[in-house]
C-alpha cells in the first residue's frame, strides 16, 4: 500500500472514531457519578438540650403536679420514719418508695435517707451544720460534702452552662446538680451514642480489621 | 531509513479534491466531538454568576458591598430552601479571645455535640460533613493511632476508655493559613480562624496542612434538608456553603460574636465543654486554666499553640 | 512593522505544519486527540458533579493530580540536565538538542498547569491567585512560591526555545546577551522548580512522612533520573522519525547523569527506609502503611516494592557497561521512569495522607473519570511535544527556514506531485 493510501484509511479511521466519540458523549455511556449512599437524618433526640432528669424545682417551675412529693400525706407529722437494714447492711427500701434506687456511694457508704433528709421534717433537707434547706434548693446540701466539686460548680467549670457568655449580652444559664446527677444513685447516666462518621466512598469491608 | 520527503506530503487546499474533503471530514469531525465532549457542562447549575465571579476578597468589601453581598446570599437561601434567612456580618468584639477546654473525665462520647453542630452550621449531611470528631482512647494513652472512630456500642461511655472530640483547635501559630495561597483563611483579633467562601479556590493544601485532620472539602454540592436549616446565619461562619470550598468549625461564630455559646457546649449532656473569653479573668475558661494544673494540647510539638485545652479532673 | 509581519509569517507557517505529515504522524495525533477528548470529557463530568467524582476524600485529599504534578515538575526541571554539559563544561555534542530538552521542558510544565487546575474546587477562581489583582500569599505560602516559579520557567523556556529557533529559521546568528543569561537563569531556576515543589511537602509539621529534610534531595535526585532517561527515549524517536542527526555519543552523556543520579536516589531512599525504621518512633506510622501495610491495609505494599525493584535493577544495569548498548538502555530507561513515577506519586504523595493525622485510615483508589483525566492531560503533553517537534525539527534541519518563504517546503513539492500521478 502506498503512503497516500495508508493516510487515506487513517484519516478515514479518524473520522469513524470521532464520530463514534461524539455519539458516545452525546448519549453520556459513562462516568455517572456513583449515588450516595443514603445517610438517614439523625434522630432530633441527639439535638435536644434538655437535661438528663428535671429537677424538683423544675417542676415546681414548670407548675406540674407535685403531689408525690407531699410527705405528710403517708407520713405522720412529728414522727421520724424509721429505717430498716438487712443482714449485708444494705438499706430496705420500703415498697412505697420502690422507685428509689439506692446508689449514693459504693459499699454502701451513704445508704442512710437522713443524712441528707430531716427525720424531723420530711420536706427539708439537712446539710450537718444546722441548716435546714428546702427540697429545691439541694444544691448546698452536695456541696457540704463535695467541697471542690462545688467550687467548680461555682465557678462555672462543673456541670452545664449554656446561655450568654457575655454577661452584659444576656444572662448565663447554669444548672443545679439535681438536673443531671440523681441525688440517690447520682453516677452520670451512660446512654447510646449518636450514630458515627460516614466515609465519602464507602468501604466494602474485606479484612479483619475495619478502618478504626 | 525513512524517506525524509515523505513526512512533508501535503497537497495544497483546492488542488485536490479528495484531499480537500478527506481534510474536511477529519475537521469536522473532530470539531463535533471537541463540542460533544463538553456536553456534560449542560448540566452545570448556578456555577457561578457575574457578580459572583467578581465579588471583592472580604477583607476589602466595603459595608455597602457587604451588605449587597449578604442580601444576595439570602436571596439565593431563600430560592434554594425556602425559608429567608437572617445574614449578619459579625465584627470580632473588642478585648475578647475565645478558648475552649475540655473535660475529658466528663466526656462519655455520646457525639451529641458532632450533630448540633452539623445542625447548627448547616452542614451537609449527604455526602456527610461533620467538623468534630470524637476519638475513643484506651486509658493511659494520647496516641491517636489507637483511637477509634467507628464506635458503636449500646451504652457509652465504656469502661477502660475515655472519650477525645477534635475539632479546629484556632492555633495560635495556625499552618493553615500559612499555607493558604490566596488568604482565603486568615486569623481573627478574637482568635477564630476563619473562611471566606466565595474566596477559596479549593486546593485543599489548608486540609493537607492541619495536624488536627480539621478541615472538611465539599467534594460536591452539599445538601441540607429544608426543614433542619438555621436560618441564623453569619458571613463567615454557617451560611451555606457551596461545591468546591474549604469549611471548619469557626467557634459557631454566628453565636459567640453575639456573646452566646456555641452549640456543642451548649448540647453537651455532662458539661465537659467549656467555653469563653479567656482575658475575663472571672470566665470559666480562665478559671479553669487557672486552677486545673496539667493540661493537654493536642500534638503541642507541633507549635501550633492550640486554643483548645484537653484535661482531666478526677 | 516589518518585524512582525515576518514573525507572523514564521508562527503560520509553523501553525501549518503542524497539521501535514504522513500517515505514522496522523495515526499518532489521532490517536493522542482522541485520549485528549476523553479527558476533556470526563473533566466536564467533574465540574458538574465535582471532585466527589474523584476518588478522593477528606482522609486523602490529594490523589493522582498531585502525584502527576509532583513528577512532572521533575521532568521540567531535568530539562536542564542538558544545558548544564553543553554551557558549562562546552559539550559540543547536546549543543543542538537542548532545544529538544527545553522543549520537553515546556511540554512537561503544560501539564503541570493543567494537573494543578483540574485538581481545584474552583478553578473559576483562577484569578485569585494572581498578584495584584487577587490576595496573592507570597512568601509565606510554598504554593504562592510554586505560582511564580512554574510560569516564570515556562517563560524561561519558551523565550530560549522561541528566540533560538526563529533565529535558525531566520538564518541568523543568535545574539548571545539575549539568550546566553537567561540559560544560566534557567539552569538555577530548574533547581528551585523542583525545590520549591518539594518545599510544599516539608514544609508541613502536621505530617511527618513529608516533614523530612530528605526529601528536597530525593526530589532533586530522582527527577534527574527519570528526565534524562525520558530525553534518551525521546532522542531516538526523534532520530528514527525526522532522520535528525543525533550522535550516539549524546545520548551516553545524558545516560552518564541518569547513572550518577540513580546511585544517589537509591542511597537516598536507603537513607530514609533506615530512619524510619531504625529508631521505632511513633512517626514511623505511614512509612510502615506504605512498605509493610498497617492494620490490614496494603493497598500500596506491591506498588512500592515493584517501584524499588525497578529503581534496583535499573542501577546495576546503569553501572554495567552492558547499558551502553542501545537495547539495554532503553530498557532501563523505562524502568527508570515507571520506577520513579510510582515512588513520587503513589510513594510519596498517599502515605502522606495514610493514617489520617487522627490516626484513621481511608485508602485511596483513583475513579475512571480521574484516570481518564490524567491519561488525557498525559496525551495532551505528548501532543504538544510532537508539535513543538513537528515546527522545531524541519528548523533545525534548515528545511523550514526564512529562505524559503513563499515556497513550498522542500520535499512536499515531489510527494505532492507523486500523490497527485497516483490518483
Amino acid at each position: 500500500m502506498t503512503d497516500e493510501r495508508k493516510t487515506s484509511w487513517v484519516l478515514f479511521g479518524l473520522v469513524v472514531i470521532f464520530t463514534g466519540l461524539t455519539a458516545a458523549f452525546l448519549e453520556n455511556l459513562w462516568g455517572r457519578p456513583a449515588p450516595l449512599e443514603a445517610i438517614p437524618l439523625v434522630d432530633r433526640a441527639f439535638l435536644d438540650t434538655a437535661t438528663v432528669r428535671r429537677s424538683y424545682a423544675d417542676l415546681i417551675r414548670a407548675k406540674e403536679d407535685l403531689s408525690d412529693f407531699d410527705c405528710y400525706a403517708c407520713h405522720e407529722k412529728n414522727k421520724p420514719p424509721v429505717l430498716r437494714y438487712d443482714a449485708k447492711q444494705q438499706l430496705i427500701v420500703p415498697p412505697e418508695h420502690s422507685d428509689i434506687v439506692m446508689g449514693h456511694g459504693s459499699h454502701g457508704r451513704n445508704n442512710n435517707c437522713f443524712n441528707c433528709h430531716n427525720e424531723t421534717d420530711l420536706t427539708t433537707l439537712q446539710p450537718r451544720d444546722g441548716r435546714v434547706l428546702k427540697l429545691e434548693n439541694s444544691t448546698p446540701l452536695c456541696g457540704s460534702c463535695h467541697g471542690p466539686t462545688y467550687r467548680d460548680w461555682e465557678m462555672g467549670i462543673h456541670g452545664r452552662t449554656s446561655g450568654y457568655w457575655a454577661r452584659n449580652l444576656g444572662p448565663i444559664d447554669r444548672k443545679n446538680c439535681v438536673n443531671c446527677h440523681n441525688p440517690h444513685s447520682p453516677k452520670f447516666p451512660g446512654r447510646q451514642p449518636a450514630p458515627g462518621p460516614h466515609l465519602l466512598h464507602p468501604v466494602v469491608e474485606t479484612g479483619p480489621n475495619p478502618s478504626h | 531509513m525513512p524517506d525524509p520527503s515523505s513526512e512533508f506530503r501535503v497537497n495544497p487546499p483546492g488542488v485536490d479534491r479528495r484531499s480537500f474533503l478527506r481534510t474536511s471530514a477529519v475537521l469536522a469531525t473532530g470539531l463535533a466531538a471537541v463540542a460533544a465532549s463538553l456536553r456534560p457542562l449542560m448540566d452545570l447549575e448556578d456555577y457561578t454568576t457575574v457578580e459572583r465571579f467578581l465579588q471583592k476578597y472580604y477583607k476589602e468589601l466595603t459595608p455597602a458591598e457587604m451588605d449587597r453581598v449578604l442580601q444576595r446570599i439570602a436571596n439565593e437561601v431563600e430560592k434554594q430552601y425556602g425559608i429567608r434567612p437572617h445574614v449578619r456580618d459579625l465584627k470580632p468584639m473588642d478585648g475578647v479571645e475565645f478558648v475552649y477546654a475540655l473535660n475529658l473525665t466528663r466526656c462519655i462520647g455520646c457525639r451529641k455535640c458532632v450533630h448540633a453542630c452539623v445542625a447548627e452550621n448547616n452542614q451537609s449531611r449527604n455526602p456527610e460533613i461533620q467538623y468534630i470528631r470524637v476519638l475513643k482512647m484506651p486509658h493511659g494513652t494520647l496516641d491517636v493511632e489507637k483511637a477509634e472512630h467507628n464506635y458503636a456500642p449500646p451504652q457509652v461511655p465504656e469502661p477502660g476508655y475515655f472519650y477525645m472530640p477534635v475539632q479546629c483547635q484556632q492555633c495560635k501559630n495556625p499552618p493553615c493559613v500559612k499555607v493558604c495561597p490566596v488568604h482565603a483563611t486568615w486569623q481573627e483579633k478574637d482568635g477564630i480562624t476563619v473562611i471566606d467562601y466565595d474566596w477559596c479556590i479549593g486546593c485543599r493544601y489548608c486540609e493537607a496542612a492541619c495536624p488536627y485532620w480539621a478541615r472538611r472539602f465539599n467534594f460536591t454540592q452539599p445538601s441540607i434538608p429544608k426543614e433542619r436549616i438555621n436560618p441564623d446565619m453569619a458571613y463567615l461562619g454557617n451560611r451555606p456553603r457551596r461545591q468546591g470550598v474549604m469549611e471548619k468549625c469557626h467557634f459557631c461564630i454566628q453565636r459567640t460574636r453575639a456573646g452566646r455559646y456555641p452549640a456543642c457546649v451548649e448540647v453537651c449532656p455532662a458539661g465537659a465543654r467549656k467555653f469563653g473569653n479567656v482575658l475575663d479573668p472571672n470566665s470559666e475558661v480562665a478559671q479553669i486554666l487557672r486552677t486545673k494544673r496539667v493540661f493537654i494540647q493536642l500534638k503541642e510539638e507541633m507549635g501550633t499553640s492550640p486554643r483548645f485545652f484537653y484535661y482531666f479532673d478526677v | 512593522m516589518r518585524v512582525i509581519r515576518d514573525y507572523g509569517v514564521f508562527l503560520q507557517r509553523c501553525a501549518r505544519i503542524a497539521f501535514v505529515g504522513d500517515w505514522r504522524y496522523y495515526a499518532w495525533m489521532g490517536a493522542l486527540t482522541v485520549i485528549v477528548l476523553l479527558g476533556l470529557n470526563a473533566y466536564a463530568k467533574q465540574l458538574v458533579s465535582g471532585l466527589i467524582s474523584t476518588g478522593m476524600s477528606d482522609q486523602v485529599s490529594w490523589g493522582v493530580y498531585i502525584a502527576n504534578f509532583t513528577f512532572l515538575v521533575g521532568v521540567a526541571a531535568a530539562a536542564v540536565m542538558m544545558v548544564i554539559p553543553v554551557y558549562i563544561y562546552d559539550n559540543e555534542e547536546l549543543h543542538d538538542l537542548v532545544i529538544f530538552g527545553e522543549l520537553l521542558a515546556v511540554a512537561a510544565i503544560l501539564m503541570c498547569l493543567a494537573f494543578v487546575t483540574v485538581d481545584l474546587g474552583r478553578p473559576d477562581r483562577f484569578w485569585h491567585l494572581i498578584p495584584g489583582i487577587g490576595q496573592f500569599n507570597f512568601p509565606a505560602s510554598m504554593l504562592s512560591w510554586d505560582v511564580l516559579v512554574l510560569n516564570g520557567y515556562l517563560l524561561l523556556n519558551l523565550h530560549i526555545c522561541g528566540y533560538l529557533l526563529y533565529c535558525r529559521y531566520q538564518g541568523k546568528k543568535p545574539a548571545k546577551w539575549f539568550y546566553i543569561p537567561f540559560v544560566f537563569v534557567a539552569i538555577v531556576w530548574a533547581v528551585s522548580i523542583h525545590t520549591v515543589t518539594a518545599f510544599l511537602y516539608v514544609g508541613l509539621g502536621g505530617r511527618p512522612f513529608w516533614n523530612s529534610s530528605i526529601v528536597g534531595p530525593r526530589f532533586l535526585a530522582s527527577a534527574f533520573t527519570a528526565g534524562p532517561a525520558l530525553i534518551i527515549l525521546a532522542l531516538q524517536v526523534i532520530r528514527r522519525i525526522t532522520a535528525y542527526h543525533i550522535t550516539d555519543k549524546a545520548l551516553l552523556t545524558l545516560r552518564a547523569i541518569v547513572q550518577v543520579s540513580m546511585l544517589i536516589n537509591v542511597f537516598l531512599l536507603f537513607n530514609e527506609v533506615f530512619k524510619e525504621f531504625y529508631s521505632g518512633n511513633l512517626h514511623v506510622v505511614s512509612s510502615k502503611y506504605l512498605f509493610v501495610g498497617l492494620h490490614g491495609h496494603h493497598a500500596l505494599v506491591p506498588w512500592i516494592w515493584t517501584a524499588i525493584t525497578f529503581n534496583l535493577i535499573a542501577m546495576v544495569l546503569l553501572v554495567l557497561p552492558l547499558s551502553r548498548s542501545l537495547k539495554w538502555l532503553n530498557l532501563t530507561c523505562v524502568l527508570c521512569i515507571v520506577g520513579i513515577w510510582i515512588e513520587k506519586g503513589m510513594g510519596l504523595v498517599i502515605p502522606g495522607f495514610i493514617p489520617t493525622p487522627l490516626g484513621q485510615i481511608v485508602e485511596y483508589t483513583p475513579s475512571l473519570n480521574e484516570t481518564l483525566i490524567c491519561l488525557g492531560i498525559w496525551a495532551f503533553g505528548l501532543l504538544c511535544y510532537t508539535i513543538f517537534l513537528r515546527m522545531a525539527v524541519p528548523i533545525m534541519q534548515g528545511r523550514l527556514s526564512k529562505a524559503n518563504e513563499g515556497r513550498e517546503i522542500p520535499g512536499i513539492e515531489a510527494a505532492a506531485q507523486g500523490a497527485v500521478d497516483h490518483a
